[in-house]
């Protein structure tokens, strides 16, 4: 598969899981005996959307990743592989585990348990910032690569 | 009682996600400050390490999920879903804030 396709894909299912947390939220503000199946639904699909993003991303990452990390080092923004990325790629180890619990803690009794509902709250609400921090770091790392290669291009490389 | 209106694998995987959280940035700062040891291993077991720091991460969850589960003669721990809200967000901000904060200074 092209690189750049799967630069695109990788963001863009991350973003639709998000879209997904969100939804379960929402959902389980207001979950009653109706919206059960929906937010569980939802709720594995958020996990499956996020396993997705990360077998993808990070063939991208093994694979990949190696030119364009000489680029932003040797560019004027470093810090975008040295803070952003090393820091996007294990934090998303944690928010995998968050997104894989969310449809086991989604499987209680929401509409007849506050507590059950309490915990799905803050796990899809954890998601959600964690995975636009996600999105907004790698969107970083891209702009770090254009500013490198802007760089290396000045100065004659 | 909160804890049966949760659920064991509720109560029994948040825990474990709480604790995987926690012990996954440690190795982050663990195989960062050791390249020639941990990272150097990591490296060695699938090829990356962020790919074996990874399957590490999945087989603890499932494990400590599963244990947790069998406690209590198999009703998984008890915990109120306060403590349990408090022990998953508490792991993954402080897990957040140890990886960020230790490649600020790194």
């Amino acid at each position: 598969m092209n690189n750049n396709v799967i630069l695109l894909i990788h963001p863009a299912l991350g973003g639709i899981a998000t879209l997904a947390a969100l939804w379960v939220f929402v959902d389980t503000l207001n979950a009653s005996e109706a919206s059960l199946s929906r937010i569980k639904n939802i709720s594995v699909l958020c996990a499956v959307l996020m396993w997705l993003t990360y077998i993808i991303g990070g063939y991208w990452y093994v694979v990949h990743y190696g030119p364009e990390k000489a680029i932003i080092k040797e560019g004027p923004w470093p810090f975008a592989h040295g803070f952003f990325m090393e820091t996007k790629e294990h934090v998303f180890l944690m928010l995998l585990l968050l997104a894989t619990y969310l449809p086991i803690a989604a499987s209680g009794s929401l509409a007849k348990s506050r507590a059950a509902r309490k915990v799905v709250l803050w796990v899809a609400g954890l998601i959600v910032p964690i995975s636009l921090a996600m999105e907004g770091s790698g969107a970083i790392l891209s702009i770090a690569v254009k500013i490198g290669l802007f760089f290396k291009q000045a100065q004659g490389g | 009682m909160e804890n049966s209106e949760m659920g064991k694998y509720t109560t029994s995987f948040g825990l474990s996600l709480a604790i995987t959280s926690l012990v996954s940035a440690l190795l982050v700062i663990l195989k960062e400050s050791s390249e020639d040891g941990v990272l150097a291993l990591m490296k060695s077991i699938t090829g990356h390490h962020w790919v074996t720091h990874g399957l590490f991460n999945l087989i603890l969850y499932i494990a400590l999920g599963w244990a947790f589960s069998r406690v209590h003669k198999g009703q998984g721990v008890k915990i109120s879903a306060n403590g349990l809200v408090s022990c998953i967000a508490g792991a993954v901000i402080i897990s957040t804030v140890l990886i960020a904060g230790f490649y600020l200074l790194h």
